[in-house]
């Protein structure tokens, strides 16, 4: 009587933790490091370049005033590089759909945060929604950024949005210190 | 018992249930599925990147040895944040292309036939690269170094991936020759000259391919030629003999200058460029220049061939003796015109030379000038005149021992030979007769009255 107990047990909850295993796992899959620093340095490295470029381009005074307030939220910690890039690039998404920034400027930091993404192999957490801005940058039309919102006075998304930038580079030069060792 | 078979067949389905979701989606490879028809399909790509801003390019080719099917769609499928991605390529003049943006993952090339079996072949976009090709050779001769200095241009120089990820290669070759090629990963190459033929015309041409770093392909297409001839002569071996030419000459000449300066130097050049300034005492000792004490001069009657010239044993005042021969004779007296006008010349001369001279004694009349008698002795000898009646004896007076020139006949009016002469004062005649008295103490009258007579005595001629 007690074998069947036994093997129901064993052997029909086990396998349901085998199929939930991969819903609980981490959104970032490990990739070999010299892979990682590889593509970093030849490819993502001059896009992040063309980003800070560009956000050089549209400055706005008040950045200046409300830089103090409101510090970056984003640190790149210790030994978690990853994860503090993969916080930055998802939060980077959210700036595609934001029609009072331009539209070149929206368009390659959408490009920077999937790249950084694929190259990671990471995923974030509102799947649903990042994953569609980076199967749009597939296609060669830029029509699906909308049109561009007139020019306000001070822009708190842009500032917002240049920060972010400027961590997700240190973070990034960090990281490849850490790895190229 | 029945629950144990029951349980256990759950089991396994239950577990080759999980088998196959845990392995996950199994990409179909060329390898797995094989077809005969397939056999001998390949696919060949090749990408380009950022053809067009941010835009890539992948561009394939089927090769069909077996298969004669037009219907053959291609399909490239890649996978985003874990989601498949596909999309059909176009199909242009037997290639086909499809313009797509990410190359951080790999693409799936998937030949799509209507009745088989899609046959796919996973590609590296960034292992296929075929870059743009170079323009712009710009070929630049350096007649200093004597080599071509060959500039290009690439459109990747604008670009962010294949910026500095590539490897040049510069092919050039003479006049339907063989191809030579050097390879740079710069912008740049040289050509030496003396590698090159003299006089002949080259052509240039440059590809690029990617480093194989990071990016790997395949070349690109040759650029467009160029052409350039390289010089008749060499420029630099040229200039070389030009200078040596130059040098030599030069030294000859400034050889032969220095000769010739030094050769002229006292006789021509030195009194050209410092003349000395005249010395009026070296030139008045030069133009009062006495003569030596040898002095040696020789008289030459045969050069006065018009002039009957009588040799005399001394020196006497020829011109006053003149004045003294008888008009009588015509010989004496074309001598004696002749004399005489010869005798203002002598007389002169004499005059120059030594006045003592003028004042020697005349033997006919006069009155011998007082300073003159006193020295001299007079001699009385037989007339040696010719011709003439007049055989007088004359004296030949003599002036310190030295015999002077004869003074001319003797007349005398009386017959007396007495050889004494009177002294007499007055014009002189010829019939005067006048004797000079040897050692007699008698000193002469003044040198003027000597003067004063002799010229009375020609005007009585």
């Amino acid at each position: 009587m007690l074998q069947p107990v036994f093997f129901r047990s064993v052997f029909g909850i086990l396998p349901l933790f085998i199929v939930l295993l991969p819903v609980n796992s981490s959104t970032c899959v490990m990739e070999n490091t010299t892979v990682i620093r590889e593509k970093y340095e030849n490819i993502l490295s001059h896009d992040i370049e063309l980003l800070e470029n560009m956000s050089e381009e549209y400055r706005d005074r008040c950045c200046r005033n409300k830089r103090h307030e409101t510090p970056s939220a984003f640190f790149c910690n210790d030994t978690q590089e990853i994860r503090s890039l993969q916080n930055m690039a998802c939060d980077m998404l959210k700036f595609f759909y934001k029609k009072k920034i331009n539209k070149d400027f929206r368009w390659q930091t959408a490009r920077v945060s999937c790249m950084t993404l694929e190259i990671l192999r990471c995923r974030c957490d509102r799947e649903s929604k990042n994953r569609k801005v980076c199967i749009l940058l597939t296609q060669p039309s830029k029509d699906t950024l909308g049109a561009q919102d007139p020019k306000k006075k001070c822009c708190q998304e842009l500032c917002e949005l240049k920060e972010t930038i400027a961590s997700l580079r240190s973070c990034w030069n960090k990281f490849e210190k850490e790895i190229a060792r | 018992m029945l629950r144990m078979t029951r349980t256990s067949t759950a089991f396994v389905i239950l577990l080759f249930f999980l088998l196959h979701t845990t392995s996950g989606e199994s990409g179909s490879t060329s390898e797995d599925e094989s077809d005969d028809e397939l056999e001998n399909m390949d696919i060949e790509c090749f990408s380009q990147l950022e053809i067009k801003e941010d835009c890539h390019s992948l561009i394939c080719n089927v090769t069909e040895l077996d298969l004669n099917n037009t219907n053959v769609n291609l399909t490239v499928c890649s996978t985003i944040i874990e989601k498949r991605i596909c999309s059909t390529m176009e199909k242009q003049e037997g290639t086909y292309f499809l313009y797509f943006y990410g190359i951080l993952s790999p693409k799936e090339v998937c030949v799509v036939l209507e009745s088989n079996r899609p046959y796919c072949r996973s590609v590296e976009v960034t292992h296929i690269v075929k870059p743009e090709t170079p323009f712009g050779i710009n070929i630049t001769f350096r007649k200093d170094a004597n080599e071509y200095f060959i500039r290009y241009k690439t459109p990747h120089s604008k670009k962010k991936y294949l910026k500095d990820k590539l490897i040049h290669e510069t092919a050039y070759r003479q006049e339907n020759g063989t191809w030579e090629t050097i390879q740079s990963q710069y912008l740049r190459v040289k050509l030496l000259g003396k590698s090159l033929q003299m006089g002949a015309s080259y052509e240039v041409k440059v590809r690029s391919k990617p480093n194989g770093k990071y990016f790997k392909g395949i070349w690109s297409e040759w650029s467009s030629s160029e052409y350039f001839q390289m010089e008749a002569e060499h420029p630099r071996k040229k200039s070389t003999d030009m200078v040596v030419v130059i040098t030599t000459v030069g030294f000859i000449l400034l050889f032969v200058t220095l000769v010739l300066i030094l050769t002229f130097w006292k006789t021509r050049i030195k009194p050209v460029l410092w003349p000395n300034l005249p010395d009026h005492k070296k030139t008045l000792e030069q133009l009062c220049k006495k003569p030596k004490k040898n002095f040696d001069t020789s008289f030459n009657p045969e050069s006065f061939g018009y002039v009957h010239i009588h040799k005399v044993d001394g020196i006497q005042a020829k011109a006053e003796v003149e004045c003294f021969l008888q008009p009588s004779a015509p010989l004496d007296a074309d001598v004696s015109e002749k004399v005489c006008n010869g005798s203002s010349e002598m007389k002169t001369s004499l005059a120059a030379v030594d006045k003592s001279v003028l004042k020697l004694p005349v033997t006919y009349g006069g009155i011998w000038p007082s300073d003159t008698l006193s020295g001299h002795l007079c001699e009385t000898h037989p007339s040696i005149l010719d011709g003439s009646s007049n055989d007088i004896p004359y004296k030949v007076c003599s002036s310190n021992g030295t015999r002077l020139y004869n003074c001319g006949p003797m007349t005398h009016s009386s017959s007396s030979a007495d050889p004494m002469v009177q002294p007499r004062s007055g014009p002189l005649n010829t019939n005067t007769m006048s004797l000079i008295q040897p050692n007699n103490g008698v000193k002469s009258s003044n040198k003027d009255e000597v003067y004063v007579t002799m010229s009375s005595f020609c005007k009585n001629q």
